[in-house]
């Protein structure tokens, strides 16, 4: 077996760059959510300091950073050229695993001649198809191939491919790389390998496995028998349908009210009850949380989760009086809140597990209702349709005050061209 | 429901027509818009108007292709976007204005002036 990995240099900084020519040589920055903090940062933006999670408010006077772009996230955006990225790799891969949104792992056994320049062209394919650039690595497991793709980017002379399949190649890197740089162990792990006397990838496939098991169990053991080059873990393609649903926010502004709040909860519960019917599956246990500010301790702390379970369903109207009920059980006058969510549990294809005492069963014509919304929601746009309880004003919404176009999913915001 | 009946499942007679269902044309699927490489563009201005682009067109723009001449393309030109024509001379390709209100401006990406997609259809919402 021979696997890759594609990663995405900066992906959502490069997602705006694929639509705006004026960002082509300036520094740019995607801030979270609520644009909190830096995301994700151009080269650029790195050399200028622009740290990782660093805060927007903190940093956005700063003079050296005047010339800066600084974007609200646009997740349909970068969905969409993720999409774009994963369909250009099937033509150079039969089987792509789209591990993250901007990171995919590709089978590339049978490509074992000429595995250069194939990587090459289908690199050149990517970045002329969605203007993104990628790095490629690849060896004979998963994690050689992480670990490749990281070298790959962190080596200009390696000129964003890197050829992690020989093993006496794979030797000399051992040697001068931190163990570190493994997939998989993380800063929490590192100061225990560095006791044991492993501080090289080249320690730490050289320890007893025995050792190796007493600090991080079977998988360091599997970790170890990757980097030697036997495979443990395969190409996983699609994720499967998930267990859990859940939508949840931090606001713009801090919520005091609770009619505020009821309306948040309400408008989750409502977005939540979508996304399930969209995978055609019912919840049978529904979760409400809220909580304040954990950096602002000073201003009170308050966080509180209540659930239950309930008749399986995916009918809005049912999960918002399931969701309401429960905020009110934990909700407590007096504090700013921050954040809410709710999330849906114990998913199971829609109308499969009715149960004997069943007495809410979704009515023909709740049905025709929501599919009916669901329609009218996916026509005009999603919020469209929605119930009333979810409030009209809510302007506790996250803030996206630097969001750019959406321009691969909305007709109204495509990129213009000047007729010259 | 309405949607479901596509002139095959009738309840009294049989429908001839029913190992025959085609379905309505898809324009995406003519337009081709699922392929990754195909975006959609605004055209502001009406200078390629001789070439029946008008203001306000959907322009399909594909960024899967190679440079061809006489193709109309979507350029980027030192921060602009811009609709032009591709031409060759002298081994270089040219921007060429759409009524020659502009001079040619060579395609140099070491200028900041490049090929960003060609241009493959046109969509006219209100004819």
């Amino acid at each position: 077996m021979l696997y890759g990995l594609i990663d995405c240099n900066s992906f959502y900084c490069s997602c705006q760059r694929s639509f705006d020519p004026e960002l082509k040589h300036r520094p740019v920055v995607v801030l979270s959510n609520n644009d909190g903090c830096a995301i994700a940062r151009t080269a650029e933006a790195k050399q200028l300091g622009i740290k990782m999670g660093e805060a927007w408010h903190l940093v956005r006077h700063e003079r050296k950073l005047s010339d800066v772009r600084w974007f609200s996230s646009n997740y349909p955006l970068y969905a969409d050229m993720s999409r774009r990225v994963y369909q250009v790799l099937l033509d150079y891969s039969p089987r792509v695993e789209p591990y993250s949104i901007d990171e995919m792992f590709l089978d590339l056994s049978g490509f074992a001649v000429e595995l250069h320049a194939h990587c090459g062209a289908m690199r050149q394919a990517v970045q002329q198809i969605t203007k993104v650039p990628t790095c490629v690595g690849w060896g004979p497991t998963k994690t050689i191939a992480k670990l490749a793709n990281g070298l790959a980017k962190d080596r200009p002379e390696l000129e964003g491919l890197c050829d992690l399949t020989d093993s006496q190649t794979r030797q000399k890197f051992y040697r001068n790389v931190s163990v570190g740089e493994v997939w998989g162990i993380g800063r929490r792990l590192l100061p225990k390998l560095h006791d044991a006397g492993m501080r090289t990838i080249e320690q730490f496939v050289e320890a007893k496995p025995a050792h190796i098991r007493k600090i991080m169990a079977i998988t360091g053991v599997r970790l170890q028998a990757e980097l030697q080059g036997e495979s443990c873990l395969q190409i996983a393609e699609i994720a499967e349908a998930r267990k859990g649903m859940a939508c949840t926010r931090s606001f713009g502004r801090p919520i005091t009210t609770y009619e505020e709040m009821h309306e948040a909860v309400t408008g989750f519960a409502a977005k939540a009850a979508e996304k399930l019917r969209a995978e055609d599956q019912d919840a049978a246990h529904i979760a409400v949380f809220i909580q304040t500010n954990r950096h602002r301790r000073d201003e009170g702390w308050y966080a509180n989760q209540f659930s239950i379970s309930c008749e399986p369903t995916n009918d809005t109207f049912a999960i918002c009086q399931h969701a309401s009920r429960l905020l009110k059980r934990i909700w407590l006058n007096g504090y700013r809140y921050a954040k809410a969510g709710v999330m849906l549990n114990d998913l199971a294809p829609h109308g499969q597990q009715s149960t004997l005492f069943s007495t809410v069963s979704t009515k023909p014509e709740q049905e025709s209702l929501l599919a009916a919304m669901d329609g009218i929601n996916q026509k005009f746009g999603s919020g469209t349709l929605f119930p009333l309880s979810a409030g009209i004003k809510r302007d506790w919404k996250p803030r996206q005050a630097m969001l750019s176009a959406h321009y691969t999913t909305r007709l109204e915001e495509i990129m213009e061209a000047q007729a010259w | 429901m309405s949607a479901r009946y596509a002139g095959d499942r009738t309840t009294g007679f049989a429908s001839p027509a029913a190992d025959a269902v085609e379905g309505p044309i898809d324009l995406s699927q003519i337009l081709d818009l699922k392929n990754p490489s195909r975006y959609p563009v605004r055209v502001r201005g009406a200078t390629f108007m001789g070439r029946g682009i008008l203001d306000g067109d959907i322009l399909i723009a594909d960024t899967a292709g190679s440079p061809q001449v006489g193709q109309l393309v979507i350029a980027w030109a030192a921060g602009r976007v811009l609709l032009a024509e591709l031409q060759k001379r002298d081994k270089a390709w040219w921007l060429i204005s759409g009524d020659d209100t502009h001079p040619p401006l060579q395609v140099d990406p070491a200028r900041d002036v490049e090929i960003w997609a060609n241009v493959t259809s046109v969509v006219r919402e209100k004819a």
